[in-house]
């Protein structure tokens, strides 16, 4: 079953219509997650992932493309059955108490009164909320109220998880016992897809990521394949016949020379290391020796913020 | 179908939950509390007829606290899943919209039925206090008739609620709920000094607007001197109430089903 795609979106386009006015939230994207893969979804505010990530739940209506999620259509409830989903802002029934919430919950996807009785503490623990089973929701704080929503979302080993905006709302502490959740879950084969603003985590948990921006796809791929072309390694050195190794230089270089120093620049680790190998032996003084490793939000910036506002 | 029951009985069950744990059943525990201290004064002062009295008054204040109990909680309902956003997680679960908005309405109904077998509770115990017993089988017919009521009501405040925002829902449930006591009423009053078309615009109000009159049947036990009504009647008016409540409730599915979240 690995390679099957879990959520295929084809040509979706999502318009919002206030009164004669509409609004094009999602502009014709296609994609595919498939089964395993952990896939982050990013873009700036308003670029349209919630909106998709509706469509893909099937609460909203696309106005035109499909959706659809394990070969079925988005919203059904078979889709829903095997699906794990956490909402972008949820507020969950304040005059009901945890464990109550997780047993509704639980309940709608058919899992036995016995079982529950078992997995709704072990979830409980399993997102920090130990010990809170009896106490109204409408006492959670925030970041609680989040982790509650993390316990609904898994509740019912779901194959597929769609969590919106992943860590809003969560602490440093909270956001690690997040990511150590779904690392297991990525781990025992979970198909993982969310948004999120949280770079670092896309760049830790993702395999691949899909960037989206007024509501087109800008770019996707493998996280690393992105970034690599964006690396920079930097050499400055002082050698007196340095014309042979300059020579071997690829066309992308940059090579500096103020009389005192020269500085090389190149975007390739190979060439990097060679050519430090080759300075070194050739007796070169190195001054400074650097290698820039691109994050997921340098190239996330380099790709989203429009041409007029780069460098502001 | 079985679990689609199960589906609606776990809905109705957070509204039974969100009553008692808002406290709203305690105030019709003080209303009931109040019927009993009013059934105290009459049997103090030991007035003929106050027997009478007491069931008029107890059983109009019961079906109309419990209406307002119904509108106010079923008008609520929907916005306020919209309001919370607390619908997300729970659509996100195997469970379809029609089955969701079974279950609130389940859970509206069962609200009330509770309620209403409070208020029943202490109407009974006075009227065995004040000896003055109720006739068995037309209170029964009295009680399954005020529940059709109810769920006319509800379905109504349901439909209300997703066309417009809340406070309007309740208000307008409100007047159409006073409107449909009087309706008839007026209508015989003023149907045979009207024109052709407003007998006619008469005609479709009193179609359009469920005769939720028709389904009380207090004077009767008020007075308690009438046998049972017939069972076709019986029939004819769950038909009446049934109509209009799958009518109600069809209308919201149709405005709930496609609606964005």
């Amino acid at each position: 079953m690995a390679g099957e795609n879990v959520i295929e979106v084809e040509s979706l386009v999502v318009v919002y219509r206030n009164g004669r006015k509409s609004t094009r939230a999602v502009d014709g994207i296609s994609f595919q997650v498939k089964r395993g893969e952990c896939v982050g979804f990013i873009g700036p505010n308003g670029a349209g992932k919630s909106s998709t990530i509706k469509a893909i739940m099937g609460f909203l209506f696309p106005a035109s493309g499909t959706v659809r999620v394990f070969g079925l259509p988005a919203g059904s409830v078979e889709s829903h059955k095997r699906i794990g989903y956490l909402p972008e802002v949820a507020l969950y029934y304040p005059f009901m108490k945890g464990h109550e919430l997780l047993e509704l919950y639980g309940g709608l996807h058919r899992i036995p009164k016995k079982k529950l009785k078992r997995r709704v503490p072990e979830l409980l623990e399993q997102v920090g909320l130990y010990g809170m089973g009896e106490t109204l929701i409408r006492n959670y704080s925030k970041g609680m109220q989040q982790r509650l929503g993390i316990a609904q979302a898994i509740i019912a080993e779901p194959e597929l998880l769609v969590f919106d905006e992943l860590s809003s709302g969560l602490d440093p502490l909270g956001r690690h016992d997040l990511r150590e959740v779904l690392l297991e879950l990525k781990g025992k084969g979970t198909t993982i897809f969310f948004s999120s603003h949280e770079l670092s985590e896309v760049e830790t948990l993702c395999d691949s990521v899909l960037m989206i921006r007024s509501g087109k796809i800008v770019c996707e791929g493998d996280v690393s394949d992105l970034m690599k072309p964006l690396d920079k390694y930097e050499i400055v050195f002082s050698l007196a016949s340095a014309a042979e190794i300059l020579s071997s230089l690829p066309p992308d270089a940059t090579f500096e020379d103020d009389g005192e120093k020269k500085r090389i620049e190149v975007n390739s680790h190979e060439i990097y290391s060679q050519l430090l190998t080759s300075f070194v032996n050739a007796g070169a003084v190195i001054h400074h020796s650097e290698a820039r490793r691109t994050s997921l939000e340098d190239f996330f910036v380099n790709l989203v913020r429009p041409d007029g506002e780069r460098g502001k | 179908m079985k679990s689609y029951l199960r589906n609606a009985w776990l809905i109705a069950k957070t509204i039974g939950i969100e009553a008692i744990r808002r406290k709203e059943i305690y105030a019709i525990v003080l209303v009931s509390l109040v019927l009993i201290g009013g059934l105290r004064l009459v049997k103090f002062f030991d007035v003929e007829g106050l027997g009478k009295f007491y069931r008029e008054i107890s059983l109009k204040v019961m079906n109309v606290a419990t209406a307002l109990t119904v509108i106010l909680l079923a008008a609520r309902q929907l916005p306020r899943e919209f309001q919370n956003r607390t619908l997300y997680p729970l659509l996100a679960k195997p469970i379809r919209r029609d089955n969701f908005l079974m279950g609130k309405f389940l859970g509206v109904m069962l609200a009330a039925a509770f309620c209403y077998a409070m208020f029943m509770a202490v109407f009974l115990f006075g009227s065995l206090t004040i000896k003055s017993p109720v006739n068995t089988g037309l209170f029964l017919q009295f009680v399954y008739l005020q529940l059709w009521n109810f769920a006319v009501l509800g379905g109504l405040a349901f439909l209300l609620s997703l066309l417009l925002n809340i406070d309007a829902a309740i208000t307008i449930c409100i007047l159409l709920y006073v409107f449909s006591q009087v309706l008839m009423t007026l209508m015989s009053y003023i149907y045979d000094y009207t024109s052709a078309w407003q007998q006619t615009f008469l005609l479709g109000l009193h179609f359009v607007i469920p005769q939720l009159s028709l389904f009380d049947l207090s004077g009767k036990v008020v007075h308690g001197i009438w046998p049972p009504i017939a069972s076709w009647a019986i029939l004819a008016l769950t038909a009446y109430g049934a109509v209009y409540t799958v009518l109600y409730l069809s209308g919201s599915y149709l405005l709930f089903r496609r609606r964005a979240l």
